[in-house]
């Protein structure tokens, strides 16, 4: 499987990854996080635990379980790590540590090497009987609601280190090393491998998008975080200058009270316009996704407040430009000029998708340029590469011969 | 001119080509304005500094062209002085220059210039970590030496050419000291050493110029 990788990134690359490799043999590794499917920490787990398999490390992955009190818990951890803010269910800490006491006495955590992925298994770290502990932290923990972050920052101090996806998520209360380690997107999977153009055009024509006009994209949440009201100002800002059709497309989000809310605040800010599409498509719609990214002349992802925003990577390595927030891990994508543009309001959004919808050119070079970007940065192998990284230098210090 | 018979001379120590990666790290600090870039400059470690001025050529952190290093880029987009940031971008980093000396020249730039405003987004501040690894490719001459940086990974010529040099484990590059013990040809490695790493956005156009200058003494 991983030399069909080679194609895409180089054997250059892929020599080098094999060759860091070589510094983990004989090493076990284990991966602990708390759901088997769904979410993007599974889907990254689900490629990596058989490519590092592949690659001759000894290497498991083991779930968490727990009660509905449990994740009920764990969720209002994540909501309020990343919002700042937070109502936590009675006796949250309680039930936190009884489920990793569970936890803890039920796996066998006797690995050399442990990733700990997120705060849901981060208590584990009490239980290690052996090896180094990597906590991988795949969410924005810049801003957190301190009760929060302070109850598990006395978890997280005992890792030998952290993993953070974005500078921006670095903490200046830690001492352990914080190791960068942007996500990535896997080139070989359905939502981002090339598709034919008539499968493009054919789930257009499907849900009544035209695919010989102008198309802006946006493919996320209705949640407020992803201004769906911006873009649809944007939008009607570009219309008065130009022919253009507006597709959002987003899922239904059960456990988003809010989702509803603003979806509905959206519906009503588009109005009767036939040319802006609001899709709610279930979730694993993955060609679908794959075939409105190829068909958009434009790629909006217009976040207010932003944690990684991989469907950024997702357009550019189908060659599109994009035109993002100035928020989260998107500057990290989105370069000026090079890859698309910054911007925090619509009338800048308005501005730069009327300047790409006007040239062209300027749209095939950011184009080219952002999936250069994406192949370098953001795809699976160098995700894998980073792990393989951390984990060396997590077991020993190297310095130069 | 170097003759055939020199290209093909055995060394009598091979040069066995290493490659690196650097995985970033935070290193916990950050910078809002030019005054707390300035402190944030004294205080990181020397991994730090070569991270953003001298990683950024071979790294994938894409910068604009026109900007070779982070610092240069931020005080361009975040504190909007074109300026400061042109002198900064151009900052030297040729042998037998190192972190420190350029740390020590970054600091008396900003200190001289100094300018107002504060970011949006401030300046984080990353070190790394450098994972070093053996290519497998050994050149046993001067001819596979030419052949070999003409092909290898840039992450192999930038462990050689740059890390080690401006980390101050070295004083000079690694081809130029190879050459000059090996064949004693103090020109080629002189004119290796001119090069400016520092100056370069775009890895390939450094390897040409490695190429470029290896032929000119060569065919001289």
């Amino acid at each position: 499987m991983i030399e069909k990788y080679a194609e895409i990134i180089g054997e250059d690359e892929l020599d080098s990854i094999v060759k860091i490799a070589e510094k983990l043999k004989g090493v076990s590794v284990l991966h602990v996080n708390s759901t088997p499917s769904g979410g993007g920490v599974a889907e990254i787990l689900s490629k990596l635990v058989p490519l590092m398999r592949e690659l001759g490390i000894e290497t498991d992955w083991k779930v968490i379980r727990g009660d509905k009190d449990f994740f009920t818990v764990t969720k209002s951890f994540h909501n309020s790590l990343q919002n700042g803010f937070g109502e936590l269910p009675k006796g949250a800490f309680e039930i936190y540590n009884k489920w990793q006491e569970i936890n803890g006495n039920e796996l066998d955590l006797d690995y050399d090497i442990i990733f700990i992925h997120d705060p849901q298994p981060a208590g584990l770290i009490k239980f290690r009987k052996k090896g180094k502990w990597i906590w991988r932290c795949h969410i924005d923990i810049s801003n957190p609601y301190e009760p929060v972050w302070n109850f598990l920052k006395q978890y997280v101090q005992q890792y030998d280190s952290i993993i953070i996806s974005s500078p921006v998520f670095g903490r200046d209360d830690l001492i352990k090393p914080q190791y960068i380690v942007p996500p990535s997107i896997d080139p070989l999977s359905i939502k981002n491998r090339p598709i034919p153009e008539i499968t493009v055009r054919r789930i257009l024509y499907k849900f009544d998008v035209d695919p010989d006009r102008p198309i802006i994209t946006q493919v996320s949440r209705f949640d407020r975080a992803k201004d769906p009201l911006g873009v649809i100002k944007t939008y009607k800002l570009v219309k008065r200058h130009t022919d253009v059709q507006l597709v959002y497309v987003g899922s239904p989000a059960s456990d988003d009270p809010e989702g509803e809310i603003v979806y509905n605040e959206t519906v009503q800010a588009a109005g009767s316009d036939k040319d802006i599409k609001l899709l709610m498509l279930p979730p694993n719609s993955d060609l679908e996704i794959n075939a409105f990214q190829r068909g958009a002349t434009i790629v909006m992802q217009k976040s207010i407040k932003e944690g990684f925003g991989l469907t950024v990577s997702e357009a550019l390595w189908k060659e599109k430009p994009v035109i993002g927030g100035n928020t989260g891990g998107i500057p990290l994508q989105v370069i000026n000029n090079v890859t698309g543009y910054l911007v925090t309001t619509p009338e800048e959004a308005a501005h730069y998708t009327l300047y790409l919808l006007r040239n062209t050119n300027i749209r095939e070079r950011l184009g080219k340029n952002g999936k250069e970007h994406v192949r370098k940065n953001f795809l699976i192998t160098r995700e894998l590469r980073d792990y393989l990284m951390v984990a060396s230098l997590t077991g020993s210090q190297q310095t130069p011969t | 001119m170097i003759s055939k018979e020199l290209l093909d001379k055995p060394a009598q120590k091979p040069f066995e080509f290493e490659a690196a990666y650097y995985p970033p790290k935070y290193a916990g600090i950050k910078a809002y304005t030019v005054d707390e870039l300035i402190s944030g400059i004294k205080r990181v470690d020397g991994l730090s500094i070569f991270y953003h001025i001298f990683h950024p050529l071979f790294s994938s952190h894409v910068i604009p062209e026109d900007m070779h290093n982070d610092f240069a880029v931020w005080i361009r987009d975040e504190i909007h002085d074109s300026r400061l940031a042109q002198i900064i971008s151009d900052i030297e980093g040729k042998e037998p220059r190192t972190v420190e000396d350029v740390r020590e020249d970054l600091l008396k730039i900003l200190t001289e210039n100094k300018v107002s405003g504060r970011a949006s987004r401030p300046f984080y501040f990353v070190s790394c970590n450098p994972v070093i690894f053996k290519t497998g490719k050994v050149a046993r001459n001067l001819g596979e030496l030419i052949d070999i940086i003409a092909t290898i990974s840039m992450r192999s010529i930038a462990y050689h050419f740059i890390f080690k040099r401006v980390m101050g484990y070295t004083t000079k590059n690694d081809f130029s000291i190879w050459i000059e013990e090996n064949y004693g040809l103090k020109e080629l490695a002189d004119s290796l050493s001119s090069i400016d790493p520092q100056t370069y956005t775009d890895e390939e156009k450094l390897r040409e110029d490695l190429i470029r200058k290896i032929e000119e003494v060569i065919f001289s």
